[in-house]
């Protein structure tokens, strides 16, 4: 310890290639539904995750899908929207519902000695709610209202904006609800939206945290009278544009948000993934080159980023960021000259090396934890896929070579299938 | 709910800036971890002889592994006239030590990530790293708290960055620049009444390299850091590598003058400012009590039951029985020295927002004149529990809050502040609500729609 220490050398480093996925489980219960759960943490804490066939795709009328998800803590044959949230708090848990694109789900955090006390709730609010006509008009008004503040948001503009152009409004990807939309929810949209797609119509469970030989009885015994769901999921219409350029002037904006890519291969398609290392270079980390360039070496941005996004059937592309209104123009031709330097010119070593490590290292925080890993497991039932997918991607990020990204790059970066969305200032 | 919502600025990698929400951060520290029958949290405690502090937890069913710095500085520490600099250093943390040129590289070449957050208390940095590279997470931390490259274009660039996020996140976003009219109005004398982002972006362009050396000189001293590792490292490794790396760092002299004493609000203070946002909003801001002191955990309870969530009264009364409000929110702010009591509401379009506070002072006098039920007390003291439970995941958390439990100055806080909840009775809510929610002890922000 009395040598004198070389602060300029790195210390030894090991490569990542031992990274362990703790996998989940999958049984499928006495009425056909499947219950798959991760046991994991040292917390005696659980997840339950319930997902349905509920998502904006399904929806016949706008704002139906995310309505009906809101509405389902607001009351039940059994219990008020008041007694429902009383209860639930009392047993210390949290009870969320989520609505997107693809499917809706429905959450129960809890501590794992107050799991069979909450569980009932979560049967009684997906097979018995009412939608009270008194909540239900809260719900329009409140919902109204917080639309009519992000509207105000530049960033919440362009991605709508970008969704909307690159997808069209014909595709659940690019439909967005209007305030008016909120004014034309009747009750009986509701009812009818919950008695197709939730009550007795779940897909499938998912359990994470605690998970013991009891939790899995508890939730069988609760769960087990449900139907399987039946329903054949709406084929989307997709009429995006390529290469739009769309500017919405705000004034009062002292920042432009920016938002430019396009309609892409999602994860079903075998380049994919590869696009995921190609944009993490881009612009999917804090040294990626977006960053370094706007951020890290003229200071025109907080921050700039980019993006793979799957959805099940369709998937895009897209960098964003907010800049200063005067600058705008440099930092686009900025963001161009990034992306022709990845078509153009070879990715050196020491880059790729640099890429792939942040990448191993990134997928190893993206599995700690049960929850994380809950999330990661989600991907695999939804897309049919097993646990192969992850060490298939750990493979392909060692392997990968520089000419493959470039021309990678060549095929889904060039500049006219760019869209370019921006909110600002002229 | 259980999201983490910094208290203050941090320094950029986090995509997801929407989402941290930027008026107050109720549990990111309030609630610190453990549970007491079993899952006890153990750790280990050692200071070197230059006076850092050095807090380890193993924990082997993670592949990573955390070493998370917290320097006892924030922006309390600030001159009045030179505010936002503690925010501004901390961005300048990321650009290079005296002998390594780029932090961020060398950390992400071994899979590593990092950030840090600066807030009115503390500045908090943190490498994540795969656990079998943790030195390389030693090597770049022990470096910049030897000294920085103080580089003046890094300050250059930064202070233009900073510049860009004062736009993003206070002046670009509808109420934005809410905490920038209600802090001055509350505090007088106090440096809580400016936010961690400073008073006015003049003051980050007026900064000089000057400044940046001279505040790393009294502020970044291994006497005046805590050091947290947490994750699959054995103490052992620990103790070698912290010794290795942190033991030739000098200490520092400190000199801290206490803050200025906020002198006691006796009338009611209000204060309307008018934007370009859709809706009306009034904030009141109460003067509650210090992180530390015994009246803490009452507060935080007084708190839950009077507005957090859907079971709370607020709510059920007045989003949803009167319909007055569309959002409506109390939190804490939770600071080390005496902090704030918070009510928020956003109220429904066409509603009179005088009327609608009136509402609210209606609610906090019933809760006062009849008091609480038993089981409204013991539900917000389960719902303390689960939250201080689902802190306790990943290894991340527990590294930040080891540290945070250290600064506070009571390290067992760790493993005993479920039974802090516990002790809270029903007259002692009362009481405490008596005392701090009245009109004399208020700030009031009416911020409406032009």
């Amino acid at each position: 310890m009395n040598m004198i220490l070389n602060r300029s050398l790195a210390p030894d480093s090991e490569a990542l290639n031992n990274i362990k996925i703790i996998e989940g489980q999958t049984i499928t219960l006495s009425n056909n539904v499947d219950l798959h759960y991760i046991n994991a943490g040292t917390s005696d804490v659980i997840k339950l995750d319930l997902v349905f066939d509920g998502g904006v795709r399904n929806q016949s009328q706008n704002s139906t899908a995310t309505a009906t998800s809101s509405m389902l803590r607001e009351g039940t044959k059994n219990k008020s929207a008041e007694q429902i949230a009383n209860e639930l708090d009392f047993y210390g848990s949290y009870f969320q519902t989520q609505c997107t694109a693809d499917d809706s789900s429905v959450t129960l955090f809890c501590l794992k000695k107050h799991f069979a006390s909450c569980i009932p709730y979560v049967l009684d609010v997906i097979n018995d709610s009412v939608f009270p006509e008194n909540e239900l008009n809260i719900y329009k008004k409140n919902a109204q209202q917080r639309l009519m503040v992000n509207k105000q948001r530049n960033s919440f503009l362009v991605r709508r904006l970008f969704y909307s152009s690159v997808f069209g409004e014909t595709s659940p990807y690019g439909t967005f609800s209007e305030p008016d939309d909120y004014k034309n929810i009747s009750r009986e949209n509701i009812l009818s939206f919950f008695n197709d797609h939730y009550k007795n119509n779940v897909k499938y469970l998912l359990l994470s945290g605690s998970i013991d030989e009891s939790v899995i009885k508890t939730t069988e015994n609760v769960f087990k009278g449900l139907h399987k769901n039946t329903y054949i999921k709406n084929d989307i219409v997709t009429k995006g544009k390529s290469c739009d350029k769309v500017f919405f002037d705000k004034k009062d904006s002292v920042q432009s948000a920016i938002r430019i890519g396009r309609r892409i291969v999602n994860r079903a398609h075998p380049d994919f993934r590869k696009l995921q290392i190609l944009n993490m270079i881009l612009g999917g980390y804090f040294g990626s080159r977006l960053m370094k360039n706007l951020r890290e070496e003229k200071g025109l941005t907080y921050g700039i980023y980019s993006a793979m996004e799957s959805f099940i059937d369709d998937g895009c592309f897209f960098i964003e960021t907010e800049i200063n209104n005067e600058l705008r123009d440099q930092g686009l031709t900025e963001i161009y000259r990034e992306i022709a330097i990845l078509r153009t010119e070879l990715i050196s070593d020491s880059e790729l090396h640099l890429a792939k490590n942040y990448l191993l290292g990134s997928f190893l925080r993206s599995i700690d934890g049960p929850f994380s890993l809950a999330e990661r497991q989600k991907i695999l039932i939804d897309f049919g896929y097993g646990y192969d997918y992850y060490y298939e991607f750990i493979n392909m990020i060692n392997r990968i070579t520089s000419i493959e990204l470039r021309d990678l790059a060549n095929t889904y970066l060039k500049e006219e299938d760019l869209s370019e969305i921006v909110v600002g200032h002229k | 709910m259980l999201n983490f919502n910094y208290h203050g600025v941090c320094n950029g990698s986090c995509y997801d800036l929407e989402q941290i929400v930027s008026k107050c951060f109720k549990t990111l520290f309030l609630y610190t971890n453990s549970y007491k029958t079993n899952n006890l949290i153990s750790y280990n405690k050692f200071t070197l002889k230059n006076g850092l502090t050095v807090l380890h937890h193993e924990d082997t069913s993670s592949q990573l592994c955390v070493l998370n710095t917290l320097y006892r500085v924030g922006s309390k520490d600030e001159n009045p006239n030179h505010t936002g600099f503690a925010h501004l250093f901390e961005h300048l943390m990321f650009g290079g030590s005296i002998n390594i040129k780029d932090f961020d590289s060398e950390l992400q070449k071994v899979g590593g990530e990092s950030n840090a957050f600066t807030s009115n208390d503390i500045t908090n940095y943190y490498v994540t790293l795969p656990a079998n590279n943790i030195e390389t997470g030693f090597w770049l931390e022990s470096d910049r708290m030897l000294s920085l490259a103080f580089s003046q274009e890094s300050l250059n660039v930064q202070k233009n960055v900073v510049i860009e996020e004062f736009k993003e996140r206070y002046l670009n976003q509808p109420y934005g620049d809410i905490w920038l009219k209600l802090l001055p109005l509350v505090y007088k004398k106090h440096p809580y009444s400016w936010p961690t982002i400073g008073k006015d972006i003049s003051h980050i362009e007026n900064s000089s390299l000057d400044d940046v050396i001279s505040f790393f000189k009294r502020f970044y001293s291994p006497n005046n850091a805590i050091l947290s590792v947490v994750g699959n490292i054995t103490l052992e490794k620990t103790k070698q590598l912290v010794e290795k790396w942190y033991n030739d760092i000098p200490s520092q002299i400190m000199s801290r003058e206490p803050y200025p004493f906020e002198p006691i609000q006796t009338e009611p203070k209000k204060e309307t400012f008018a934007a370009d946002v859709p809706l009306d909003v009034v904030v009141k801001a109460y003067h509650s009590c210090k992180r530390m002191h015994k009246d803490y955990y009452t507060t935080d309870l007084l708190c839950d039951i009077l507005g957090t969530g859907r079971s709370s009264r607020l709510y059920n009364s007045l989003v949803k029985g009167k319909k007055l409000f569309s959002e409506l929110d109390c939190y804490l702010t939770g600071d080390i020295e005496t902090g704030l009591f918070i009510i928020e509401g956003k109220a429904i379009s066409g509603v009179n927002i005088y009327e609608a506070e009136l509402a609210i002072n209606s609610e906090i006098a019933l809760l006062i004149k009849e008091g609480i039920k038993i089981d409204e007390l013991q539900k917000v003291k389960n719902k303390a529990e689960t939250n201080i439970k689902f802190n306790d995941l990943g290894v991340l958390n527990k590294a930040m809050k080891l540290a945070y439990c250290e600064v506070l100055g009571d390290i067992n806080l760790m493993n005993t502040e479920v039974d802090q909840y516990s002790g809270v009775e029903t007259a002692d809510i009362i009481a405490l609500a008596k005392k701090i929610l009245n009109e004399n002890n208020c700030s009031t922000l009416y911020y409406l729609a032009k």
